[in-house]
């Protein structure tokens, strides 16, 4: 039986207060008087009734039932002495016990399933989400991929172009590779160019070689990108002739004047 | 139970609604809007003939998850010599790497002026993408920003799996 924060054990004839500790073993007339406010909770138990004994002929005085409200009632405490309520005139009554209506409650009475079911709920939640956010970022892993070379390319001015590679795979690559050497030495007859940065790639089948140049006029960027088929056997992307039609050299925007004539009707 | 354990539950269901909430947030963002325009020469080497040149202008669009992404193919007097427009979605982004995912379900073809030679690369991408639109119902594709400066509105990115490095100009 709970009594604010005390444990009444009404075999042992004994009431545990829970925070400190504190066994009371009962005596007599508290004991009497308890198991009848217990029996009738929430009842008025008449003052005769508690005055009369157990069992046996005892009998307790009207100042003995008195003194026993007044010591139980101070074991229970400031905070739960109103659990023992005194009817004028007819004798005392033990109140329902309810913790949430305690105005300073130091603890709450919950349930272990109720907290087990909770903490387990919170875990499934917690690797639901985990599970989630690993999917998510399995799903979203693309991988980046890395150049194959970075080189930089001096020419005769001092200048320093920087030649960038990318290629699908990390073997195999013979002919991007010899076909940027083509390239840097067709860039090397130039004095001085335009463009600070160039970008290779040879397609996945090996069809199509791409160039990308990029410089800055005037601190406006300049962007050309030249895509070559070639179809015989050996190929021969980059050509001492091709090149010179390029006119990679110009420090202008790059272009050949019908070309830049064509894109910007195109435009 | 104490208060000290009733405070560690509340502040453990509170982390795992927000966690839950950022899942929700992260999995429902709408992908980055974008678009490229980028323009390239067409180089042709051919056995016993004479180079051809065509100029191709590709405009890729990301808007709301749906990419639009079309080719314009011209020859050196800015006819025009075939068009192909793709359609499909942004399957995924990756803001930190710059890495967008595109799955194009869609395409339509329109060749140049009759009698007019078509272009390699026009050739080139519309057999690979038909291959790809017949077996597998769609055209998959990534684009990896390798370099970019918002100020000078310019992006170097690079199209997988044809692994293509393209220089474009960001449109805003």
């Amino acid at each position: 039986m709970q009594l604010g924060h005390c444990r009444f054990d009404i075999s042992k004839g004994e009431l545990i207060n829970q925070e400190t500790g504190v066994v009371w073993h009962l005596p007599r007339a508290e004991l009497r008087v308890l198991t009848l406010l217990v029996e009738y909770q929430g009842k008025v138990v008449a003052k005769p009734l508690l005055e009369s004994g157990h069992d046996d002929d005892s009998h307790f005085s009207s100042a003995s039932v008195a003194r026993a409200i007044f010591t139980l009632r101070s074991f229970l405490g400031p905070q739960y002495e109103t659990l023992i309520e005194t009817v004028k005139g007819q004798g005392y009554l033990l109140r329902h016990h309810r913790a949430r209506k305690a105005p300073d409650n130091p603890g709450v009475n919950i349930s272990k399933p109720l907290v087990f079911a909770l903490l387990v709920v919170t875990g499934l939640a917690g690797i639901l989400m985990a599970s989630l956010w690993w999917f998510n970022q399995s799903s979203e892993a693309i991988i980046p991929a890395q150049p194959l070379s970075l080189e930089t390319v001096p020419l005769a001015s001092g200048q320093q172009v920087e030649l960038v590679l990318y290629s699908p795979s990390k073997t195999n690559n013979e002919l991007l590779v010899e076909q940027s050497q083509q390239f840097i030495q067709g860039l090397q007859l130039c004095s001085v160019t335009i463009w600070s940065r160039v970008f290779l790639s040879l397609s996945h089948d090996k069809q199509v070689l791409n160039i990308t140049l990029r410089g800055d006029h005037y601190g406006q960027s300049l962007i050309r990108n030249l895509k070559i088929s070639d179809l015989r056997q050996p190929k021969q992307f980059v050509t001492p002739q091709w090149l010179a039609q390029l006119n990679i050299c110009s420090t202008s925007n790059g272009r050949t004047p019908l070309a830049a004539q064509a894109q910007e009707t195109n435009q | 139970m104490t208060r000290k354990g009733l405070w560690v539950i509340n502040i453990v269901v509170l982390v795992s609604l927000l966690g839950c909430m950022a899942m929700i947030y992260s999995l429902s963002a709408k992908p980055a809007n974008f678009m490229l325009s980028c323009s390239s020469e067409l180089f042709n080497h051919e056995v016993g003939v004479a180079d051809s040149e065509h100029y191709l202008l590709v405009d890729l669009v990301s808007k709301d998850g749906l990419a639009q992404i079309n080719y314009r193919y011209y020859d050196l007097q800015g006819n025009s010599a075939g068009t192909i427009s793709m359609a499909g979605k942004v399957n995924k982004v990756d803001t930190q790497r710059q890495m967008f995912d595109i799955a194009v379900t869609t395409k339509q073809e329109n060749v140049g002026l009759k009698g007019q030679e078509k272009p390699e690369h026009y050739e080139y991408l519309s057999y690979i993408s038909g291959i790809h639109l017949n077996k597998n119902g769609q055209h998959s594709l990534s684009v990896q920003v390798l370099e970019r400066d918002d100020t000078k509105d310019y992006a170097i990115v690079l199209f997988q799996p044809s692994n293509t490095v393209c220089g474009c100009r960001l449109v805003h």
